[in-house]
């Protein structure tokens, strides 16, 4: 198939206006995608950016206001399963590193409760905790994790 | 019975391998005993991947928990429907699915070419054998479905909440039926690549197996979109989840390629764009696998995560790379001595369709594995959320709606300024009347008067063509309106059928602008007898019913819908449910749904002491016409996918006169053509 010469400004203008669309929708709209650990030891540079942190809810630290819609508790890292070999490392009580949210405005979500692996998106304030807009909860297809394997 | 269903996927994986051999072999050798064989031996397979199926739905039904697959997705609380379901609910379940699917598929395409096209099918056939070879090495030595556990356990893990609801039972297989059978023109493509015969014959006896395969795409994002929106209880429909993009991105491939596979039928041209249009939608079903099973890219639905990614990705390398390799060995042969003319023409008019739906598939894409390569590259991983995909994908639909304007009404090679005047004077007037009405009516966002204006143009260009078929028929056959409308649809389904299905698509898009532009929402914690407003209705908690049973424990919340003068609507009834197996709760939402609005209710929690209820509230402006517009594109993909008396004819003639160069009588006899 030939296509002559002018079809290519029009081809190229499509191709162009797509790729330019990506690139700015890209630069506006881009979060952080970070772990609680990676969050913690780059606190300074990362106030007021988009962020988006993943980490496990800690057991304890979760406080709830149902009339004012105020979620606050505290994430820490979540335990890396494939260097253990597989085994999952428990999460202990006194893990360093964690960080705490603030959601308000949001119901608490149906999934969340102590131990579970959630997604928080939001901006880290000056206190260093996370203002969130949203948490979300991760839908595992599977509940009990397998152990063996 | 375990050893039944492992022997039976032994078995299958042997079959396959022969079936490939004999298949090349009787091809080449001209040997037609090894090609019948070959089928013979597809058969074979598909029998003894039933037999799997079978085993594994009889120990779910029977809650046989020796089976680790049934102890992790089932229970025996579990309802029969979702003991079924479960064959999908699970990554060995679903990929047996998958390859029972492709087994079937196979055999059905063996069946149709017993006795047509003799020198591609046999290839054709040992591609799918192929691929059903790939997902029978999974299932046989990666992921079985039959392994046993150590001890047996008492009772189930149960499948997960969020997928007790019927969606379960049609939302995966209706999906899954889009992704396999994409696999059957995928494989003639590969074929007409393998043995050199480039003409449209591939593309001819793959038509139905495009559009069905299209159809069950479509439903598959509108079920999953449904569930989503009945279900999850965010108000919203969809959340460009990469889980999602790997459903959405074939789709706009299929429907790229239906588009362009008629201008090679027509001209003769785009030959190199078809063939890898269908390689990329094939490679598309076998990436969204990848990346729903990999763990690669996080997404809401996290899957099972497993070993299974690796072999995927070597998987979809392998045929990508082998694919594009015969396209550049074959590139000779497969260049068109016909160019395109004119900016206006029909073939112009799909060339640029085409771009701009795999540009969105492309920015789809891009969006989605982002993250990925932003780490590969910064060190850093980057996320892209929907506000991406919407500022992308937003001004490249509407550049896709005007195109679907005038596409169907434009002439193929080129058209003059009359043509041009006469189509298109009434579509333009009805478009720019809408936009208008629309800003009189106070609308003032640009996106949303464009895409209006805009989808009333394409619903006059449908107009006018079903106006002017229907006045040439009144005019050459003498027929009452009403009577020549119905023949003209019955007589050349595909193009009033495409039409249709075109409408359904702008009804979906005017129900999406709506429902992203002008969804409001409401969060509110009330005491029983208080209440609040949304828009012009206000609510009333009148309390909680509790239900217990032995699966599941419910709080149903009764909410008073009132009018501004204090009628009565409705009372609407969400609930919170609590699965008692996985101490999980989960949200019932009460939707009171009408063609302006819908009214979303979410009981958000209930405080402990059960004196507080916290509602979520969404009114939603015109998300029912996404669900109407998703009614007329089935509607229209029946009417399309049709047998048609005349087609059959066209076809016995084609075959007789062995000729490639024959049109379709349909075609020719539509007005606006050449």
């Amino acid at each position: 198939m030939r296509i002559r010469p002018r079809f290519f400004i029009g081809v190229g203008l499509i191709v162009l206006a797509v790729g330019y669309l990506i690139f700015s929708a890209i630069r506006t709209t881009s979060e952080y995608y970070l772990t609680v650990s990676e969050v913690a030891s780059r606190q300074s540079e990362l106030g007021g950016q988009a962020l988006r942190v993943a980490g496990r809810v800690k057991a304890g630290t979760i406080n709830w206001d149902p009339n004012t819609l105020t979620l606050r508790f505290e994430i820490v890292p979540i335990p890396d399963v494939d260097a253990a070999g597989g085994a999952v490392k428990p999460v202990v009580a006194s893990d360093p590193v964690s960080l705490r949210v603030v959601c308000a405005g949001e119901p608490k979500p149906d999934m969340f409760a102590p131990g579970r692996d959630v997604i928080v998106e939001g901006k880290l304030g000056p206190g260093g905790a996370i203002a969130a807009t949203q948490v979300m909860t991760s839908c595992p297809s599977k509940y009990k994790p397998k152990q063996s394997q | 019975m375990h050893q039944l269903g492992n022997l039976a996927l032994a078995i299958a994986l042997i079959l396959a391998v022969y079936s490939i051999v004999a298949n090349i072999y009787g091809a080449r050798r001209l040997a037609p005993d090894f090609v019948v064989s070959a089928r013979h031996a597809l058969w074979a397979m598909c029998a003894m991947v039933t037999i799997a199926v079978v085993v594994l739905w009889v120990a779910l039904l029977r809650s046989d928990f020796a089976l680790e697959y049934v102890a992790a997705y089932s229970s025996t609380t579990l309802p029969t429907v979702y003991k079924i379901a479960s064959l999908w609910g699970g990554q060995q379940g679903s990929l047996l699915f998958w390859t029972w699917l492709l087994s079937i598929f196979t055999s059905i395409a063996a069946f149709q070419n017993r006795r047509r096209n003799p020198e591609i099918a046999p290839y054709a056939l040992a591609v799918l054998a192929g691929v059903a070879i790939f997902f029978l090495l999974m299932l046989n030595f990666v992921t079985r479905p039959f392994d046993l556990l150590a001890t047996v356990p008492a009772e189930g893990s149960d499948l997960n909440p969020l997928l007790q609801n019927y969606w379960m039972a049609i939302h995966p297989p209706s999906l899954y039926t889009g992704y396999v059978s994409a696999t059957v023109p995928f494989a003639f493509g590969a074929a007409a690549l393998l043995t050199g015969r480039l003409d449209d014959g591939w593309i001819r006896s793959t038509r139905r197996w495009a559009i069905f395969s299209w159809f069950f795409l479509t439903l598959g994002n509108m079920f999953g979109a449904r569930w989503a929106y009945e279900v999850l209880g965010w108000g919203g429909y969809w959340a460009w989840d990469p889980v999602e993009n790997a459903a959405f991105m074939p789709w706009l491939v299929m429907t790229a390629y239906l588009h362009s596979v008629m201008i090679q039928e027509r001209k003769d041209m785009l030959k190199v764009w078809n063939l890898s249009l269908i390689g990329l939608a094939f490679g598309l079903t076998l990436f969204g696998t990848f990346i729903t099973r990999s763990g690669v890219i996080s997404s809401v639905h996290s899957f099972t995560q497993s070993g299974l990614g690796p072999y995927f990705l070597s998987f979809l390398i392998t045929v990508t790379l082998a694919y594009a390799a015969l396209l550049i060995f074959r590139s000779k042969q497969l260049r068109s001595p016909a160019e395109f003319e004119s900016y206006l023409s029909r073939e112009a008019a799909f060339l640029f369709n085409n771009l701009m739906l795999v540009g969105i598939a492309f920015a789809v894409f891009w969006g989605t594995i982002f993250p990925v390569l932003s780490e590969a590259v910064r060190g850093v991983k980057i996320t892209v959320g929907p506000p991406f995909f919407n500022r992308v994908n937003g001004p490249l639909a509407l550049g896709l709606v005007f195109l679907m304007g005038i596409g169907p009404l434009i002439a193929w090679r080129r058209t003059t300024r009359d043509n041009l005047v006469r189509s298109f004077t009434a579509p333009v007037a009805i478009g720019v009347a809408t936009g208008i009405v629309a800003a009189a009516a106070g609308l003032r966002q640009w996106y949303v008067l464009t895409a209006f204006s805009l989808a009333a143009f394409v619903m006059g260009t449908v107009l006018v063509e079903f106006r002017r078929g229907m006045n040439a028929r009144r005019h050459t056959v003498g027929e009452p309106r009403a009577r020549a409308l119905v023949n003209l649809v019955a007589k050349n389904n595909r193009r009033y059928g495409g039409y249709i299905i075109h409408v359904g698509v702008i009804v979906a898009f005017v129900g999406i602008v709506g429902s992203s532009f002008f969804r409001t929402e409401v969060k509110k914690s009330v005491r029983d007898g208080e209440s609040f407003t949304i828009g012009s209705y206000t609510l009333r908690y009148l309390g909680l019913a509790e239900v217990d049973t032995p699966h599941l424990e419910s709080a149903t919340a009764r909410l008073q819908v009132l009018r501004p003068d204090g009628r009565e609507i409705t009372v609407m009834s969400p609930a919170k449910l609590f699965f008692k197996r996985q101490q999980q709760p989960a949200t019932k939402v009460a939707i009171r749904s009408t063609p302006l609005s819908d009214l979303y209710v979410v009981l958000a929690g209930i405080d402990d002491s059960g004196q507080i209820a916290t509602f979520d509230v969404f009114l939603t402006p015109l998300v029912f016409w996404l669900w109407a517009g998703g009614l007329l594109m089935v509607l229209g993909t029946v009417i399309v996918i049709w047998p048609n008396v005349r087609e059959r004819a066209a076809i016995a003639t084609a075959l007789s006169r062995a000729s490639t160069g024959t049109r379709e009588l349909a075609d020719i006899a539509a007005p606006g053509g050449d």
